[in-house]
């Protein structure tokens, strides 16, 4: 049985648009419009920050979701679990903003609400078929798959650059 | 012993037996795990209770089964009861009542007592509290509805927590500190100073530089405290945050060797077989320093709490180290963050401090300058968790360095930059 998806980087393909971030906040935002998210309050927030890590690669960082995440054990109140989907989430209602996850994260993806005192994260979209950011990438940097067909794809690509390489 | 049953018995429904409870269950399914609890309440988050005394939480919303990580199933949980001395020739513990209760593995996981220096006088009167348990905080919530002063004695992270919770409660609090500065276990006085700024602002008043000396009290409770400085101040609640001990009494003339904590090798297994220890209780080492210690935290208790229940079970795991320092929280609405090394004075270490707008920070490097040793951020605590992986795993930082000292570090310098020096 394939396991459940998960969003899935491809560092060489992104160009640094920042689409995924503006549409992760508006699928955050109460209306879910543009037009609407820029006043609302509290701000919607993005939880996938694309980073520029010199001047020529770009990189898209989010929560990974971690296996043995240190947020939801480090978490001093039980307000961090995870869903039958393997989706780790943040229950705002418990939070109480003592930001532990925030110095635990080893990626740097927890943001801290400043008007709720809460801390996000990329909860993988929860009302969606597929992640507001992979919906909105235009080059496929991002990619949601199970890891079985990721990797096939990864190898089948690796392939199609070898016999690229040697003139095939 | 038949591997698919066996008996698991944790000393302790703390942060530590709990979380490894759920390793326990993760890696056997079959296997009997009793938790043996001296409190009279069900596991609770701990750091919690605070918000018992402030009333911006119930009880209710505490509770630590079914929360977050911990939603393993049939772990019997046995309130009430305390293990008097444990007897590992006959592979059992011995508790109040005189019952026995045999155990494959065991746990200590018995977590720490408040320290009650002993140089106070007066601190058996109604009124004065060491914040440790649920039954704690529902005393002091109740003792604080009277209102009036308090007095706490100690300047770290628990009596500021509880200060607020009082403050917010509508309580005059003054806070009465040894040291220079509040928070210095968790760094130095210039790294407090925006802290202390905010402290003053909330109204919260400090002082500095004195101890109590004497608590004094009627049939009422406690009157009032006479510090080592001659001032003699009006109160009706005391609160003793001084640090905390292992709690390791009932061990005592046993052969579970001791030393401060229950001393445990890289695998949490103490000097007797079938015996691990975890979290407050425990004495490990710092990465950071390289140091024994007792560490103290929730964080840590849990994560060495997974790591005994995974040893217990049967999947090696080695434990990383503890952190002594590794803090986070907001205090009067100014988050901070300290980790590792953060004590500098009189050493050889490297360090970088900055101000600007509001936010302070200072990171601190080992003296070559080629590893992160610890770090400090007051207001601006974004992605610490990055510099706290750095400082645990020792890394070179080579090219990020810049990246560290401007607070600007972010996971694409791992993806794209090697870390390596030249890289
Ligand atoms: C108010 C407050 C706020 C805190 N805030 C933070 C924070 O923000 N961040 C952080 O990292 N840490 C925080 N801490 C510290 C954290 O709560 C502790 O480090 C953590 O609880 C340690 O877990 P433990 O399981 O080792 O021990 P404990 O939580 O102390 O649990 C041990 C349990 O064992 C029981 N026990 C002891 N002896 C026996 C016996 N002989 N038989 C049966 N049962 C026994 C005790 O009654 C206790 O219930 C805070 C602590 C307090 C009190």
């Amino acid at each position: 049985m394939p396991g459940p998806r998960e969003i899935f980087v491809r560092i060489d393909r992104c160009m640094g648009c920042h689409s995924c971030e503006l549409a992760c906040a508006v699928e955050h935002s109460k209306n879910k419009s543009l037009y609407n998210a820029i006043s609302e309050h509290p701000q919607p927030k993005k939880r996938i920050y694309v980073e520029r890590a010199d001047t020529q690669a770009c990189v898209p960082v989010l929560c990974r979701h971690c296996e043995e995440a240190p947020c939801m054990h480090a978490c001093i109140c039980g307000a961090i679990s995870r869903n039958k989907e393997g989706v780790v989430l943040t229950d705002s209602g418990k939070c109480i903003g003592c930001w532990t996850c925030v110095m635990v994260c080893p990626y740097g993806v927890i943001g801290r609400h400043l008007e709720t005192h809460k801390s996000y994260r990329c909860d993988r979209c929860p009302d969606r078929d597929i992640p507001a950011c992979v919906d909105a990438c235009p080059t496929h940097a991002l990619i949601y798959h199970t890891v079985e067909d990721f990797s096939q794809g990864v190898r089948k690509d690796t392939a199609r650059q070898m016999t690229a390489g040697q003139g095939g | 012993m038949s591997a698919s049953k066996r008996r698991y018995v944790i000393i302790g429904g703390g942060a530590a037996g709990m979380a490894a409870t759920t390793a326990i269950r993760e890696q056997d399914r079959l296997g009997s795990i009793v938790v043996i609890s001296e409190e009279q309440d069900m596991p609770y988050f701990r750091p919690m209770i605070p918000f018992l005394i402030s009333g911006k939480k119930a009880e209710a919303d505490m509770a630590l089964a079914g929360r977050g990580p911990y939603q393993a199933e049939g772990i019997h949980i046995r309130t009430g009861v305390r293990v008097i001395r444990v007897e590992p020739e006959a592979h059992q513990v011995y508790v109040t009542g005189g019952e026995k209760v045999p155990y494959d593995k065991l746990l200590i996981a018995s977590g720490s007592l408040p320290n009650i220096p002993a140089d106070i006088k007066g601190v058996e009167a109604e009124g004065v509290f060491a914040l440790r348990t649920l039954d704690d905080a529902r005393k002091a919530a109740l003792r604080a509805k009277k209102g009036g002063h308090v007095i706490m004695l100690g300047g770290g992270m628990l009596n500021l927590k509880t200060a607020f919770s009082l403050l917010e409660r509508g309580l005059d609090v003054s806070l009465v500190v040894h040291s220079p500065q509040v928070l210095s276990q968790l760094m130095e006085p210039e790294d407090a100073a925006l802290i202390r700024k905010a402290l003053d602002m909330a109204g919260l008043k400090i002082l500095t530089g004195c101890n109590a000396e004497r608590i004094i009290s009627d049939k009422d409770g406690v009157t009032s405290v006479a510090l080592t400085n001659g001032m003699e101040i009006p109160c009706r609640m005391v609160f003793i945050g001084k640090g905390v001990l292992p709690n390791v009494d009932f061990l005592s003339n046993g052969p579970v060797h001791i030393d401060h904590g229950v001393v445990v090798n890289q695998y949490t297994a103490t000097n007797v077989p079938d015996i691990h220890a975890a979290g407050d209780v425990a004495a490990t080492f710092d990465p950071a320093t390289g140091k024994m210690i007792v560490a103290g935290l929730w964080t840590n208790a849990v994560e060495m709490g997974r790591c005994a229940g995974n040893n217990m079970a049967g999947n090696v795991t080695r434990y990383g180290g503890a952190f002594g320092i590794q803090n986070a929280t907001q205090v009067a609405d100014v988050p901070f963050v300290s980790m590792g090394v953060v004590h500098t004075k009189g050493n050889d270490f490297e360090t970088h401090t900055a101000e600007s707008y509001g936010s302070y920070r200072r990171l601190v490097f080992s003296p070559d300058g080629t590893r992160l040793a610890g770090a400090v951020f007051v207001r601006d605590i974004s992605r610490a968790g990055l510099y706290r992986f750095l400082i645990r795993e020792a890394m070179d930082i080579g090219r990020i360095k810049a990246q560290i000292i401007d607070h600007k570090l972010h996971y694409g310098h791992f993806v794209c930059s090697p870390l390596a020096k030249g890289g």
